[in-house]
């Protein structure tokens, strides 16, 4: 294993297992260590099992009851890559933004369809934003509730039948999910029953 | 939020920067401290999380991303994080509560701008669904690339590509080009597939029989043997500096500048470059590069081309462009120097080669000091001859390296000439030391010159030389300088042994500074190189008696040169002005190598040499030359070295002053070079204990080792310099206060240093800025102490001493040989008058602010420019008190501010004004001083006359900026008073390196400033004798008290305080 450097009570790399004071059980791999602060970084399995993707999570061990080391790394950790500071920072600020903006339509009342369908749409057109309970894609096209294809309304061109489209994929996507899900559960209940 | 915000921000930056750099994280740190010159960034330390790198990594990877933050009581809060203290407290954005509850809860009201989360009450945060590569500079890598890629090819392993072998076609071409080296195809394989492809086949025969006999290889001794030597001598060849820097050149390693900027060139060059444009084949390239290469550097060499010396430089040009073109803006000082001293040292001296870049400029002027000195012990003639040799063979080489290092160093002209200043102010320095001067030394002067070194006071001879010379050199720049510098050399001539070790370190120096500003003034052909170099070796044979045997061997080397020797010759002695004007630089710089020559000589060929510099001098310069060598002769002694310096600056000085307007970036460079060198000497002193005796031994000894202390409080003054620019706009900083003090000086000094910056008083400090940051990587090269003070140097040199030597040299120096004289010997004795009637006695001489630190400063300064004056003209017996501490100061400001006030008094004015402004308060109070001052110079001393009017104005602007920085004035004495310490006390050295280190701001601030001081000393040159004695007294006092403080930072500070 890596021996550990001075200051440093966990070697970069190491698996560590731990339990915290509210009873929450985490377990990854050890990214850093800060021992005056007392933060361990943890780098786990991603949540949405996505690849390329860790859940990253930041213990302070001022509230940990239990550390267990599952395994010590042998390698030495690779070398810290540079990092593009502006571009956190424009993700930061942009995050912030839809934060703000799905938290408006919420407070205004707008259907959980409806602030789905927003998300989807952003994810393919950053220009869009709420207007009351309309959500306004380029300035060009408003969808009104119900927030189906046929509430598209705008100038005809390509901009709005590309909306559109996005709309009934959208909508396509959350069918062909509920059964899906629907198929799972009841494959869980025949498993359970069974 | 925002503090924490702003503190996050820095933090991920520097994460991000370390990150990259892996282990060099710290160090990258601390060289944006410096280089972004401000004070807080330097002071921020990383403490806490921030000290931790992969903890600032992970932390700022995670930037942006939505997290979920549990606190001690169980609660969530939803955020997007924004950011993180150095104790590990964490910021989110757009946060809020989140309850178990509700999973549509988010309603507007319940987010929160921004919350921070103190470390103590987090206990766990969890980012989903993190990608570690967003952020990733490297996106490019295979290693980036592949983790991207859509899909599961997380776990494909990259593998080499065979590029289907079937394929012959696309497999031969793809190999080749993986595993051949070579340039394009192997013959035979173009051979083989074309064969194969189109069924052509070729009759080349490789042993190429039809045109040549081919090598019949045998196992016979003899041929054995042949291949042996052959091995050997291509080892030879190949291992030879000549052919690296060849191939170097051959290789395009070339700075930028010399490509595209440099001067045009003579034939050769040019043949060069069109090999260079054209495509060589690699296996061509050695051959070729070897036979232009050789040509090229015949060229610029010439002497050198006989001399190893000259090789070294070359490449150390050619390998440092790079570092060169940095050094230009603020090392150029150092680079130039290096190369004068190299092409002077190398010849008689084995040491430069050693060091090639920067060191070798120091090294150099300590072994062409040695070989100068003893001759002058011997006697005159062997002295004369022995420069005169020196001249031709080093003026050759120097002129190469001159050309060569001006376009990379932005045509450091003015720097070239300011090494040799320098060379010659610390040479003198040493020898004046015994005489009573010392006075002056301990003036605030010395304190610049301690922190920058040596180069300043060198410089300040130069430029008081300048100033010396100014009234003639103004038509003529070379022919100026030359009169200044024949007046240093009577003066030198009388000062004994250390002023003709100086005098010879000098001539080369001029020599170089000549050859420097004959290319600047003929960059196009380097027939034009030829002929200064030439002229050189033409004029000392004709003017200096023992120099005519020199003049043959250097005839021998080339003839080239030697016909333009005798073109020389018969311009000289018909029509000095003419030629002059035209050779410009050549000429009035072989006058003043004679000049220097002769008095190095001693009396004998003092007599030739005022003759010489009435004949360059003719038109403008006769006048001040003759008024000068009677001065001269009288301070002879203890001048003598100093004069010698001064004269290599005024000669370059003469030329700005000319060419200012035509080639005032020239001259800057030049200057700075000059400084740079300078800066190095003083060092050295310092660390001698006996300087005067033997000057150039102790100087080496002491340069490594201050050296290595230098370059720590260089790379301070670089910070220190931003801080200045930052300063300027706002005077008044306390923190600051010594940057502030600087930085205005700075931006004054630029100012007047060039005149286009005038109108904008920022964009010099922004070069200097520029500089500064340059200035610390050339800095690091030089490893050696030396280089370091060279870098501060270069620095304010640059600006400074580009257009102080032009002007300062006309009326300074008279000024600097006086007060060099006095330094060096009155230092003991000054340094205990300093100790105890430092400051009261100043304030009271000066004007009526005698509390006000700036106001001491000033007074201080103008004292010394009085004092020094006094001592050339009137009494040499008064002077010396009074010279001790103006010296210092006067030295200082030579080299700095006496560039300055030289170049233009005009600009000057109008760049203290621009950054007065804050200031005019300050100068309220010093202006009625400095005015009566000024006046008063320019009566006395009729060189000065000019400048002394115009220099009091500058006097007040610079009284101004040190009023304006306690610190700075303390700082400008303490720089005096190690520059005195050096010579006479070691305790001094001890201070210095305390200095350098924790006043290495202060140091490049009395850089800065020593411009004004410079100013200041020339405009009490021209008038303020009367003044003088008191202010000389006063000025040693404060320079002593300032020397405790330097002992210990702290120390100092508190003197700052009590003054204020």
């Amino acid at each position: 294993m890596a021996a550990p450097g001075p200051g440093e009570y966990f070697s970069v790399g190491s698996h560590v297992s731990c339990l915290t004071c509210l009873g929450q059980r985490l377990q990854g791999e050890v990214v850093a260590f800060d021992y005056q602060s007392k933060m361990l970084t943890l780098k786990c399995d991603p949540s949405s099992r996505k690849p390329n993707l860790h859940d990253v999570i930041l213990i302070n061990l001022a509230y940990v009851s239990e550390v267990d080391i599952i395994n010590d790394r042998t390698e030495t950790p690779p070398p810290l890559a540079s990092l593009n500071v502006s571009k956190l920072a424009n993700r930061a600020r942009s995050e912030k933004e839809d934060k703000l903006s799905q938290a408006y339509a919420i407070s205004a009342g707008v259907s959980a369809e409806g602030q789905h369908l927003f998300q989807t749409i952003h994810k393919t057109i950053k220009d869009c934003k709420w207007q009351e309970k309309n959500i306004m894609v380029m300035d060009d096209v408003v969808i009104s509730p119900p927030y189906q294809a046929d509430n598209c309304k705008g100038k005809e061109g390509s901009a709005l039948s590309h909306v559109r489209k996005i709309v009934e994929k959208h909508f396509r996507d959350v069918e062909s999910q509920k059964q899906r899900s629907q198929a799972q559960q009841t494959q869980k209940d025949s498993s359970l029953s069974s | 939020m925002s503090m924490k915000q702003a503190g996050g921000n820095r933090k991920p930056g520097s994460g991000a920067g370390s990150s990259g750099a892996g282990g060099s994280g710290g160090r990258q740190n601390l060289g944006r401290g410096r280089l972004s010159v401000k004070g807080p960034s330097a002071a921020v330390v990383c403490n806490g999380v921030y000290a931790n790198m992969r903890m600032v990594h992970v932390l700022t990877s995670v930037v942006g991303t939505n997290c979920e933050l549990k606190v001690k009581s169980g609660i969530v809060y939803d955020g997007v994080f924004k950011t993180y203290s150095p104790e590990c407290d964490l910021v989110l954005d757009a946060a809020h509560r989140k309850s178990p509850g509700s999973s549509v809860g988010l309603r507007q009201e319940d987010l929160v701008e921004s919350i921070i989360f103190k470390a103590s009450d987090v206990v766990v945060v969890h980012f989903r669904d993190v990608d570690f590569n967003f952020a990733r500079k490297d996106n490019f890598t295979d290693t980036a690339v592949g983790g991207r890629i859509n899909g599961e090819h997380k776990e494909k392993d990259l593998e080499p590509w065979d590029g289907g072998r079937q394929q012959h076609v696309v497999s031969g071409s793809l190999e080749s080009l993986d595993t051949d080296v070579s340039n394009g195809w192997d013959p035979s394989d173009m051979f083989k597939y074309n064969e194969e492809q189109y069924g052509i086949k070729s009759t080349y025969d490789s042993s190429l029989s039809t045109y040549t006999v081919a090598l019949e290889r045998d196992n016979s001794e003899e041929f054995l043997k042949r291949e042996a030597r052959a091995a050997q001598l291509a080892e030879e060849i190949e291992a030879s500096s000549t052919y690296k820097s060849r191939v170097a050149l051959e290789n395009e390693e070339r700075s930028e500048e010399e490509k595209y900027t440099a001067v045009v060139r003579g034939e050769r060059e040019q043949h060069t470059l069109n090999r260079e444009n054209k495509y060589i084949p690699p296996g061509q390239r050695n051959r070729e590069g070897m036979s232009w290469g050789a040509g090229r550097q015949n060229s610029p060499r010439l002497a050198q081309s006989s001399s190893g010396p000259p090789r070294p430089g070359l490449h150390d040009y050619s390998p440092s462009s790079g570092a060169d073109q940095r050094v230009v803006n603020g090392g150029a000082t150092s680079c130039p120097s290096p190369s004068s001293r190299y092409q002077s040292g190398p010849s008689p001296l084995p040491p430069r080669a050693a060091t090639p870049t920067r060191p070798p400029s120091r090294p150099p002027s300590r072994p062409s000091r040695p070989p100068s000195h003893p001759s002058a012990h011997g006697s005159s003639a062997p002295i004369s001859t022995m420069p005169s040799r020196r001249m031709s063979s080093e003026g050759p080489p120097r002129m190469s390296p001159k050309t060569q290092r001006t376009p990379r160093t932005h045509r450091v002209p003015p720097g070239s000439r300011v090494p040799p200043g320098g060379d010659f102010m610390s040479h003198n320095a040493p020898g004046e030391v015994p005489v009573p001067p010392a006075t002056r030394s301990s003036s605030s002067g010395g304190t610049w010159s301690s922190v920058v070194s040596g180069a300043h006071r060198p410089r300040s001879p130069r430029q008081n030389s300048m100033g010396g010379a100014s009234p003639g050199p103004s038509p003529q720049t070379g022919s100026a300088s030359v009169e200044p510098v024949t007046t240093p050399m009577s003066a030198s001539s009388p000062a004994a042994a250390s002023p003709a070790p100086n005098m010879a370190a000098t001539s080369v120096e001029v020599k170089d500074s000549r050859i420097q500003e004959t290319r600047h003034n003929s960059p196009t052909a380097n027939k034009e190189n030829v002929k200064p170099l030439e002229s050189p070796p033409s004029i000392s044979r004709p003017l200096s008696k023992g120099p005519p045997s020199m003049a043959p061997d250097h005839r021998k080397q080339i003839d080239n040169l030697k016909k333009f020797s005798v073109d020389f010759r018969l311009q000289s002695s018909s029509n000095p002005d003419p030629q002059f004007q035209q050779m410009m630089t050549k000429p009035p710089r072989d006058a003043g190598e004679k000049s220097k020559e002769l008095p190095l000589d001693k009396g004998s060929e003092e007599g030739p040499v005022v003759p010489a510099g009435g004949n360059k001098p003719d038109s403008p310069g006769t006048p001040s030359s003759t008024l000068c060598p009677a001065p001269e002769q009288n301070r002879g002694p203890d001048v003598t070295s100093q004069g010698v310096q001064t004269s290599a600056p005024t000669f370059s000085g003469g030329a700005k002053l000319e060419d200012k307007e035509e080639d005032d970036p020239d001259q800057i460079r030049k200057s700075t070079l000059n400084p740079n060198a300078h800066e190095f000497k003083p060092r050295v002193y310092t660390p001698q204990p006996k300087p005067a005796t033997t000057p150039t031994p102790p100087r080496p000894q002491g340069q490594p080792s201050p050296s290595i202390m230098v370059q720590q409080p260089q790379q301070v003054y670089s910070q220190t310099v931003c801080f200045p620019q930052m300063y300027p706009l706002t005077p008044v900083s306390p923190g600051v206060q010594s940057p502030a003090m600087y930085h205005v000086q700075m931006p004054h000094m630029t100012v007047s240093q060039s005149k286009p910056y005038r109108p904008v008083p920022n964009m010099p400090q922004q070069r200097s800025d520029q500089h500064h940051p340059q200035g610390t990587p050339t800095m690091m090269h030089p490893a050696a102490g030396p280089p370091i003070v060279a870098q501060s140097p270069a620095y304010s040199a640059q600006y400074f001493t580009c257009s102080p030597q032009q002007f300062t040299s006309q009326q300074l120096m008279p000024h600097y040989q006086s007060q060099a004289q006095h330094v060096f010997s009155p230092v003991i004795q000054g340094q205990t008058r300093m100790m105890a009637p430092p400051t009261h006695g100043h304030p009271g001489q000066l004007v009526s602010s005698t509390t006000q630190y700036g106001e001491q400063t000033h007074t201080m300064y103008v004292s010394q420019g009085p004092m020094p004056q006094q001592y050339a003209h009137p009494n040499a017996t008064l002077h010396p008190q009074p010279s001790a501490t103006p010296t210092g100061q006067s030295q200082q400001g030579v080299q700095h501010s006496g560039n300055h006030p030289a170049p233009s008094p005009v600009q000057q004015h109008q760049a203290l004004h621009m950054g007065n402004q804050p200031q005019q308060q300050m100068y309220q109070a010093l202006a009625p001083t400095p005015p009566s001052m000024t006046p008063g110079p320019n009566p006395q001393s009729p060189q000065g006359s000019f400048p002394s009017a115009q220099q009091a104005v500058y006097l007040h602007p610079q009284q101004m900026q040190h009023g304006y920085n306690p610190s700075h004035m303390a700082h400008m004495q303490q720089v005096s008073s190690t520059f005195r310490s050096p010579s006479l006390h070691p305790e001094y050295i001890l201070y210095e390196q305390a200095h350098i280190q924790s006043g290495m701001v202060p140091s490049h601030h009395g850089n800065p400033g020593h411009p004004q001081m410079m100013l200041m000393a020339t405009q009490q040159q021209g008038g303020p004798q009367p003044q003088l004695p008191q202010n000389a007294l006063n000025p040693i006092p404060v320079s002593s008290t300032t020397h405790f403080s330097y002992l210990a930072h702290p120390q100092v500070q508190q003197h700052h305080q009590q003054q204020l």
